[in-house]
């Protein structure tokens, strides 16, 4: 009887859906309009909420998985500034924990000592970080290649030392506690929850203002710029406002995962975060994410983030080891990285990215 | 509309500009010629802002542009194509003139939209016959086809004075008689000023107006194509001191 009343066929890579032959129903099912930007957001929005599903007792709990996703999403926001920065200058920042690290003392050492609360310390944090990033700008026009590279690794390295020199402003290893929390349940899970989530609005609202300027008359100067300055400067593009200006502000944006980390966490010891690990992190989410412009460094985040979780989980003193082993096998067989898998590089199709192999 | 004072270019110890001093007139067609090494690209290198000059001044529609960067002389309307074709391999070719549009004075005065500046990257290829080559990319486009992308591009930043650096270098007869021709079309239709450096005199000195010559940095002779071949600085330039005696 129902099967009479519901008549489902499938024509022209669509689904059509007849109920009780008046109303009709279609639904594309051409895989090409599966890749709608909506779904993804919505199916990464439900991974969480599936977690507690999963069954107890596996060499990894659902939340060490959701800590994973949280901190993937923070990988991502500054893998994702790295990208629009070397898009729009050119240049590859080693500095990255630096301007991280100064967005996350802002927002700890104004509401300690201020107690401007996570509302003002948010434009605080990116204030901060822009006018630091505007003082090392004129570094986009007088360095490049590797020399720049030099520069800015030194930059945590200063901050370091800076941080154990004066342990009465940023309490060294101990960082400086206290600081008000963004949100408090009482429960863990919860507060992990709330912490993908924020973490996640951030990162999207990054990823949308990204994926506009690569796709706008702008991305189409950075990417001139990317390919070859001097063409640049000889076809009307101000070059040098264009990096000033680019480097200024997503010197900004890396303040915002600091500003995150040290309300997240209640306290903030920048010492953990200025280590190598956070950089090489970065730097492999935007290797291994291949060239899909913004996309591809979420996605490298996500593998990264998540397989060395999960590694450590299964072979702990080894994980490591086994993370960049296997991240070396992904970067040697994959030529246009994780992307590249999910849409392979298209003739006509340009995307600004940085060629990391040699050309075929 | 251009005028250069005792222009200076080192390179080291070498003087590849030495105390240029010329000037060129509003509409006019000028050949630049001289031997290798003469130091005719150097002098629109540093026109065009490529290089900083070690001494001199350089007037463009009556502004001092000596200290001015490469893209402000762009936007007050000069443009150069360059010797080797020096595109975006990687980037189709609308794509390589779309750029220069975005650059170009006109695309901030108007207030163009990306769509905006490709439909007019699209009128400048079809004004050089490269329409149906609008999607490849530049890495596949024969040196012919570069140069007239070259050519396109230029146009695209809405240029008073072009500069066109040895357009018709390692292209067979037919096809450097094309070029020829488009360059006049496109005097007449741009109401351009064009300096045009060049190594094939034949063709140079019917295409040309006036003819300035230079050997060894320095401006050697300035005249009429028929004035220039009789010069006896330029026959000792060219056939050596020789062939003078």
């Amino acid at each position: 009887m129902v099967i009479k009343m519901i008549k489902i066929e499938r024509r022209r890579g669509r689904l059509l859906i007849h109920l009780l032959n008046r109303w009709k129903l279609e639904w594309t099912v051409e895989p090409r309009y599966w890749r709608n930007p909506l779904i993804v957001v919505t199916l990464w929005l439900c991974l969480p909420l599936l977690l507690p599903l999963m069954p107890r007792g596996l060499f990894i709990s659902p939340l060490t998985l959701l800590t994973a996703f949280f901190m993937a999403n923070i990988v991502a926001v500054c893998a994702l500034t790295l990208t629009l920065q070397v898009v729009g200058t050119g240049r590859f920042n080693f500095g990255i924990p630096f301007f991280v690290v100064t967005g996350g003392y802002v927002a700890a050492l104004l509401d300690k000592n201020y107690g401007l609360g996570p509302a003002l310390t948010l434009p605080a944090a990116f204030a901060v970080g822009a006018l630091v990033g505007l003082a090392l700008s004129p570094l986009t026009i007088i360095a490049r290649g590797i020399y720049f590279c030099l520069i800015t690794l030194i930059l945590p390295l200063i901050l370091h030392e800076l941080v154990f020199w004066r342990v009465d402003i940023f309490g060294a290893e101990t960082g400086i506690p206290g600081v008000s929390k963004l949100v408090s349940t009482g429960d863990l899970m919860q507060d992990c929850l709330f912490g993908f989530y924020m973490s996640f609005a951030i990162l999207i609202v990054i990823l949308f203002i990204v994926d506009k300027v690569l796709r706008s008359r702008l991305g189409l100067m950075f990417a001139t710029i990317l390919e070859d300055e001097d063409v640049a400067a000889s076809f009307g593009i101000e070059t040098k406002k264009i990096k000033v200006v680019i480097f200024t502000l997503t010197c900004g944006l890396l303040a915002i995962p600091g500003w995150f980390i040290a309300h997240y966490y209640a306290s903030f010891a920048g010492t953990a975060w200025l280590e190598p690990w956070l950089l090489i992190l970065v730097l492999l989410a935007f290797a291994i994410g291949g060239r899909g412009a913004a996309y591809s460094s979420v996605l490298g985040a996500y593998f990264v983030v998540i397989l060395r979780e999960i590694l450590r989980a299964f072979i702990m003193e080894a994980a490591l080891m086994t993370l960049y082993i296997i991240l070396f096998a992904v970067f040697y067989v994959l030529p246009h990285g994780l992307w590249g898998l999910y849409r392979p590089p298209r003739y006509r199709e340009y995307v600004a990215y940085i060629s990391m192999r040699k050309k075929t | 509309m251009l005028q250069i004072s005792n222009l200076v270019k080192r390179f080291g110890g070498i003087v590849a500009v030495n105390d240029v001093s010329l000037k060129i007139n509003k509409g006019e067609v000028v050949g630049l010629i001289g031997p290798n090494g003469s130091g005719k690209t150097t002098l629109i290198n540093v026109v065009s802002g490529f290089y900083k000059p070690d001494g001199g001044r350089i007037i463009f529609e009556g502004i001092d542009i000596t200290k001015k960067e490469p893209y402000e002389r762009v936007k007050l309307g000069i443009a150069r194509t360059f010797q080797i074709p020096r595109l975006i391999g990687r980037m189709t070719a609308l794509q390589n003139v779309a750029y220069a549009v975005i650059g170009s004075r006109r695309f901030k005065e108007r207030k163009m939209s990306l769509s905006e500046a490709l439909s007019e990257a699209l009128y400048y290829l079809d004004m050089v016959g490269l329409m149906r080559k609008r999607d490849t990319l530049c890495k596949d486009l024969a040196l012919y086809e570069l140069r007239l992308l070259e050519l396109a591009r230029a146009l695209a930043t809405h240029p008073k004075f072009i500069m066109v650096d040895e357009v018709m270098a390692g292209l067979n007869p037919a096809e450097a008689e094309n070029v020829v021709k488009l360059v006049r079309r496109l005097r007449e239709e741009f109401d351009l000023t064009i300096v045009w450096v060049e190594h094939v005199l034949r063709v140079i000195m019917r295409s040309v107006e006036r003819v300035l010559v230079m050997n060894e940095g320095k401006l050697i002779a300035d005249g009429t194509p028929r004035e220039v071949v009789k010069d006896i600085n330029v026959i000792r330039a060219y056939m050596g001191e020789e062939v003078v005696v």
